[in-house]
């Protein structure tokens, strides 16, 4: 038999109609005496006056609790303010060292000044006509007057070879490839690598300026800023040169002011729904250019069709094939208008993954493919069986910076100055490909200029070269030595003794650029871990006040307090939050100042000095005054089974992302961490002792493991995990649209979750109030809209109403989003504002005596519960809409997950342990994957802003995408308050505080995790994994630490706060 | 089965008898000290068998690492009947079977009460018999695998995948674990009660019951490690958890350091 239970098991009703109602009972005698005294006060003046002054007396301790509730709420908020800062200056401390950074040289390579200048023998080549003069060529002979360039957006290099499969994406663009074999001379086709990250802003400018990203342009990515470093098309607009624009509008940003202005043409860049605006006007513009040649110099036309094709369906998708068909006859068409003095480059910047998405480093992301093209028939290859293109990336690639010297060279401008690519091959080689001469020039020119930005580079740096054998230094020496013996030269080794000295250079400055800086990073651990802790002490601080719910003691006080016996209104207990606050701001001061002036005084003028001294000194006078910091110190440690629990998951993920493995495999581990908690509350359920409870919680717990394992079928996995993992989120492994069967879930969910919801709530007769028009009509509706949504989504995207106006389908399906979202959103927190509680009042006859009325209050025993409520289900409404059809049905599973959490936890007593809250996280992290995402870039639902919006528009876009990435943590933040509502009365007392530290505990489970994968990221900085495992899933926990934060103030403490007012306005306030 | 379980607790206090009332309605307080620890039987063959049999499973287990690595589920389906055989003996030698003076734990120290039926099931009036109980234990032992093996996927072990390799290793669970409880303590409905919620004593049984458990939990830690070795395989991970843990929660349940103690 189970032991007895240590601790008695507070007041738990039944649900039992008479239970509910005795409880009410006791409350209600108070307000029985007043109203007999009402009743007799005409009898007795005296008696009058004392109860208007009773009367008096409670309406002003009424005030004045909830006056007092007020300002408690206020202090707990601004604790929680407080902690988000901190957690911001950790991050942006951490990060600013952490994200690679490259110092960026102003120099500009100039005509006259080649880099060989210095050396004995400046040039290789015998002086040319008008040599040293753009239009002469300034380092080489100019082989074109001008060039035009079209880049394909994420054009993969498979997409224009020919492979031997029916995929929708092989086969379409079969030009590029049949030019490049038949008529080797005027045409070639090379795989073309992207330095990753591959998203079209880096791209663009490491194909202009030749230099290599850094990580931490990639944030601005969204913004766009002007290049500033020497690049080609600088070089161009200085020589006077005229340059035209047609398409994505990222090149505006980065060169504005560079084009001419009446011929170009700037198109929306993130429209992703939409595949043929942009394109459309590439060819609309391109061919009244072609015949206007003498007007420009550098034509560049970008399309994006078959990227946004890619982000919309995937590549394996009959549009794929169209887009790619039209990209095929375009350039067959403008091939045909090119002349002997025009080079053609058609290329694209990256590759996409196999659902269609950029970003990382997969070779499928950076394996991009470039064509050049002209009828002048200058192009050659050293080898014979060079001429057939390869057939797959892994042979013969160049470089994307390549690109940036041979254009240079081809149209006789300077290369620019901080460039770090070769000349390719095929366009120097002369059209026999024997002009190793001509290949040595070049090749020596370009490594030259390599020299002169390494030397400015180190120079600038302060750090000294080395020159030890195999280092950049010693290969450069030993090719000039080449050179300086004079005589008879043997050209094609001169090449080679180049080109390896730019490969040791470009290897060299990989690493080098992978710099970081340690003091920063160090600094934002050292502010991340203090936080932690400040934040275990505050959960454990309050940990004893463990509050009895007697409603006899309850009454007795109040009936003193209002006889006057008690000293008035000493509402306010020990506040934790104002002891804390007052400090934290305190102690922010000095920091803050002395970090700036001091940053002013040293002139080195950053941010980042203040506010992580403000954010150091803040933390420590909190920590001093911190009160009982031993007694909680001490409490940190757990006591109970539960609490190790909690303890064992937290840690042992944040010690697994120390392995690569443990981090690919994280949606796996979290369902092993769920089923754990699941059986060992279905084990401990034997020693309840009740009977009927231990069934009920046997019953939740199977039913939690079950569901989880369920919603466990929901995946989407990323590269790392094949072949063990095969995709459910959406119709294939290479699509990004949802399968018809799939296209039912959301109506299965619109269909059973309101019912099951209303289940939960009836247990405590609290289907009552607004709950059952709210619930089973409003939210019911707004779930069938989402459903309805993705059906004609659906039936756009497949085209299954043919014969409709362009359109009209999107029309239709974009305001139905929209009337989701303004009813889930907008409705649904006005309904929450103003609902009543969720009781009801019922006037019966007592069986015991018929005479008399028995009055009982249905849902008294979940009133601040069932209320509360309401507010997750319409953060649900929204992201239920935002989620693709799996995703949906993942969260419909996650809500009734927390559910059957609640009633475990209520049942086994456990709603103060920290289980509760780090449960609820490892629920809200494990949706977060069966949400269709990963701890990858390129795992971001870009599209689904779009969603219930046509173009972009700020700041709704970035709220839709956050929505849609972090529903899990966002879910489960939300529902946080729950854990200590669900099943609360109405004078359930210090619920704030009890709300504050369960979302202590939650908040401590993403700070940890924060915490742990910085730790690691900044160990494992050397790690082959950082960038595709380490540093993606530091983001990933940065921003959803930083979601539920805000989460936490804007949603739970101010729903606490509205739902405590609603509850104290009907049934008075409890302390 | 927990709730079958459970359903034989609730007849049992559903009608008590009157003089017993005071005892019934504190039940759930007194109860759980009848259940005492197994004692391993006294005779000599019993005491140097205990030592032995572990040894025994261990080496069993050693010996057919190899080919458990290499052929999971033959390897598993013959080491199962050779462990099975080992618990048996084991059973048989060591340990008191269910419903005997010393066995059946909870009944041990309880008087029978006036007009209680006689409890059928392994203790026939002869008293029980060791062969007959251990074949029953095997064949409960097997009965038990669907749920250890659903069990198993809801931890994550493939669904539709696999299953041969999940149902073994289900199986060797229950035959290592269950099955000497089975037959130290019958179905009885209150010990079981006790041993699923962790408040029996520790014993030989129970500890090694609590050894699979955290073998087994422990054994999948290694499977997501990207070493591409082969005994990463599922579920020779598990499986070698399971075999390790049972055996060192069998000797620590055992010895005298833990033995009786509760959690």
């Amino acid at each position: 038999m189970p032991p007895p239970q240590p601790t008695p098991k507070k007041a738990v009703p039944a649900p039992d109609y008479k239970t509910v109602a005795a409880q009410w009972a006791a409350a209600k005698r108070a307000k029985e005496i007043e109203d007999a005294d009402r009743k007799d006060v005409d009898d007795e003046k005296e008696d009058r006056g004392q109860v208007s002054e009773r009367e008096q007396r409670r309406a002003r301790l009424e005030a004045a609790r909830k006056a007092g509730y007020q300002a408690r709420w206020l202090w707990t908020t601004g604790f929680w303010v407080w902690m988000t800062c901190i957690h911001l200056v950790g991050i942006a401390c951490f990060t600013s060292g952490f994200l690679l950074t490259r110092l960026v040289l102003e120099d500009k390579a100039r005509c006259d000044e080649p880099p060989t200048g210095n050396s004995s023998v400046p040039h290789l080549l015998p002086a040319w006509p008008g040599k040293g003069t753009v239009d002469g060529g300034c380092w080489h002979p100019r082989t074109f007057e001008r060039a035009v360039i079209v880049v394909i957006d994420a054009l993969r290099y498979d997409f224009t070879v020919p492979v031997e499969d029916n995929a929708p994406f092989h086969n379409a663009f079969p030009f590029m490839y049949e030019t490049a074999v038949r008529e080797p001379r005027n045409a070639f086709l090379r795989p073309f690598i992207a330095d990753p990250p591959t998203s079209t802003l880096q791209r663009l400018k490491g194909l202009t300026t030749g230099t290599l990203p850094t990580f931490v342009d990639l944030g601005s990515s969204f913004s766009g800023t002007a290049i500033e470093e020497d690049n080609l098309l600088m070089q161009l607009r200085d020589a006077g040169k005229r340059i035209v624009h047609l398409g994505d509008d990222t090149w505006e940003a980065l060169f504005p002011g560079y084009f001419v202005g009446n011929l170009s043409r700037a198109y929306d860049s993130f429209n992703v729904w939409d595949l043929h605006t942009v394109d459309n006007g590439v060819m609309e513009h391109i061919f009244p250019l072609m015949s206007r040649k003498d007007e420009w110099t550098l034509l560049v036309g970008h399309c994006l069709g078959v990227d946004h094709a890619g982000h919309r369906y995937g590549p394996n998708h009959p549009e794929m094939t169209k887009k790619l068909r039209q990209m095929d006859d375009f350039i067959r068409r403008l091939a045909a208008t090119v002349d002997d003095k025009t080079l053609l480059v058609v290329m694209g910047d990256h590759g996409m993954d196999e659902k269609g998405d950029h970003g990382g480093e997969s070779d499928d992301e950076v394996q991009a493919a470039l064509w050049m093209y002209s009828p002048k028939g200058i192009f050659g290859r050293t080898k014979p069986e060079y001429v057939v293109p390869p057939s797959t990336a892994k042979i013969r690639p160049v470089n994307q910076i390549d690109l940036v010297p041979t254009l240079a060279l081809l149209l006789g401008i300077p290369i620019p100055f901080n460039n770090l690519g070769r000349p390719i091959e095929e366009a120097f080689a002369g059209a026999d490909g024997t002009a190793w001469e001509n290949l040595a020039a070049v090749e020596r020119m370009t490594a030259a200029g390599i020299k002169r930005y390494q030397t400015s580079y180190f120079t600038v740096r302060g750090i000294e070269q080395s020159s030890a054998p195999g280092s950049p230094a010693d290969l450069w020496d030993k090719a000039e030595a080449l050179i300086s013996k004079g005589g008879k030269l043997d050209w094609a080794a001169v090449f080679s003794a180049f080109a390896s000295y730019q490969e040791g250079t470009l290897r060299r400055c990989k690493e080098l650029w992978a710099r970081f800086d340690l003091k920063n990073m160090i600094t934002g651990i050292v502010i991340m871990a203090l936080g932690v802790i400040v934040l275990l002490l505050y959960v454990a601080s309050g940990g004893d006040d463990d509050v009895i719910d007697d409603p006899e003691l309850d009454l007795a006080e109040r009936t003193l307090e209002l006889q006057g016996v008690k000293a008035d209104a000493e509402v306010a207990p020990s506040d934790l939050d104002k002891r804390l606050v007052s400090p934290a701001l305190l102690g922010a001061l000095p920091g803050f100042f002395g970090g700036v002036i001091h940053s002013f005084v040293s002139g080195e003028g950053d941010w980042y000095r203040g506010s992580t001294l403000a954010a150091l000194t803040s933390i420590a006078t909190v920590m001093v005054s911190m009160p009982d910091v031993r007694i909680a110190a001490w409490n940190i440690l757990p006591k109970t089974l539960w609490g190790w629990l909690a303890l064992v998951f937290t840690i042992s993920q944040s010690v697994g992302f120390a392995s690569n493995s443990y981090t690919i495999w994280e949606d796996s581990i979290l369902l092993f961490f769920m089923t754990t908690f699941g059986f060992i509350t279905a084990l401990s359920a034997l020693r309840l002792p009740s009977l009927a409870d231990r069934y009920l919680s046997i019953y939740h717990s199977v039913l939690f493991v079950l569901l989880g394992r369920l919603a466990s079928f929901s995946k989407l996995c990323r590269e790392e995990q094949m072949p063990y993992c095969s995709s459910t989120y959406y119709a294939s492994s290479t699509s990004s649209t949802s399968a018809p069967w799939q296209l039912v879930i959301p109506f299965l969910v619109c269909i059973i979750l309101p019912s099951i919801i209303k289940a939960y709530l009836q247990q405590t007769r609290s289907y009552e109030g607004l709950a059952p028009s709210w619930i089973g009509y409003v939210f019911r509706t707004g779930l069938f809209m989402s459903a309805l949504y993705w059906l004609l989504d659906s039936a756009d995207n497949g085209n299954w109403i043919p014969g409709l106006p362009d359109k009209t389908v999107k029309t239709i399906s974009v305001y139905t989003a929209q009337m989701v979202l303004g009813l889930a959103l907008v409705a649904g927190t006005t309904a929450f504002i103003w609902a009543p509680p969720c009781v009801s009042i019922v006037t019966s006859a007592l069986p015991s005596q018929p005479g008399k009325a028995q009055v009982a209050i249905l849902g008294y025993a979940n009133a601040h519960g069932a209320r509360y409520l309401l507010l997750p289900l319409n953060i649900l409404g929204a992201c239920f809409l935002l989620s693709k059809p799996m995703g949906a049905g993942a969260l419909g599973v996650m809500i009734w997950q927390i559910l059957s959490l609640l009633e475990i936890l209520d049942l086994n007593n456990l709603s103060t342990s920290p289980i509760g809250p780090v449960m609820l996280a490892v629920l809200g992290t494990f949706h977060f994957f069966k949400t269709g995402h990963q701890a990858v870039l390129s795992s971001i639902q870009w599209d689904s802003a779009f969603i219930p919006l046509f173009t972009i528009r700020y700041p709704y876009t970035p709220i839709i995408v956050a929505l849609n990435t972090l529903a899990g943590q966002i879910l489960a933040t939300s529902a946080v308050p729950l854990l200590v509502l669900w099943k609360a009365g109405p004078k359930r007392k210090r619920v704030l505080e009890s709300v504050s530290r369960a979302l202590g505990a939650f908040v401590a489970y993403f700070a940890v995790e924060s915490l742990a994968t910085m730790l690691w990221a900044g160990h494992l900085r050397r790690h082959l994994m950082l960038y595709r495992v380490f540093s993606p899933r530091f983001m990933t926990a940065a921003v959803a630490l930083l979601a539920v934060d805000v989460v936490v103030i804007v949603v739970a403490l101010a729903g606490v706060r509205v739902n405590t007012m609603a509850v104290g306005e009907v049934f008075g306030w409890a302390e | 089965m927990s709730s079958a379980l459970a359903k034989g607790s609730s007849s049992r206090f559903a009608a008590p008898s009157k003089n017993d009332m005071t005892a019934a309605s504190q039940s759930t307080a007194t109860a759980t000290p009848l259940l005492h620890p197994i004692q391993i039987k006294p005779n000599p063959l019993a005491q140097s068998a205990r030592h032995a049999f572990p040894a025994l499973l261990a080496g069993l287990f050693v010996v057919r690492f190899r080919a458990l690595v290499a052929d999971p589920v033959w390897a598993m389906a013959t080491t199962l009947m050779l462990s099975a055989v080992l618990q048996v003996a084991y059973a048989v030698i060591c340990l008191p079977p269910a419903g005997s003076s010393q066995g059946g734990a909870a009944r041990a120290a309880r008087k029978p009460r006036p007009g209680e039926k006689k409890r059928v099931g392994f203790e026939s009036a002869a008293g029980p018999n060791a062969i007959a109980t251990s074949l029953l234990s095997l064949i409960l032992s097997g009965l038990v695998t669907p749920f250890l093996y659903i069990c198993l996927v809801l931890f994550g072990a493939p669904f539709l995948t696999h299953t041969a390799h999940t149902l073994l290793c289900a199986a060797h669970l229950s035959v290592l674990a269950l099955f000497p409880l089975f037959y130290v303590h019958g179905v009885d409905a209150v010990s079981w009660a006790a041993v699923g919620g962790f408040s029996a004593p520790l014993d030989e049984t129970f500890g090694g019951l609590v050894g699979a458990l955290v073998g087994a939990w422990l054994g999948a830690v290694p499977i997501p490690l990207d070493w591409d070795r082969d005994w990463q395989k599922w579920p020779v991970t598990i499986l070698c958890g399971l075999y390790a843990g049972y055996l060192l929660g069998r000797e620590l349940g055992g010895s005298s350091l833990v033995w009786g103690k509760r959690f």
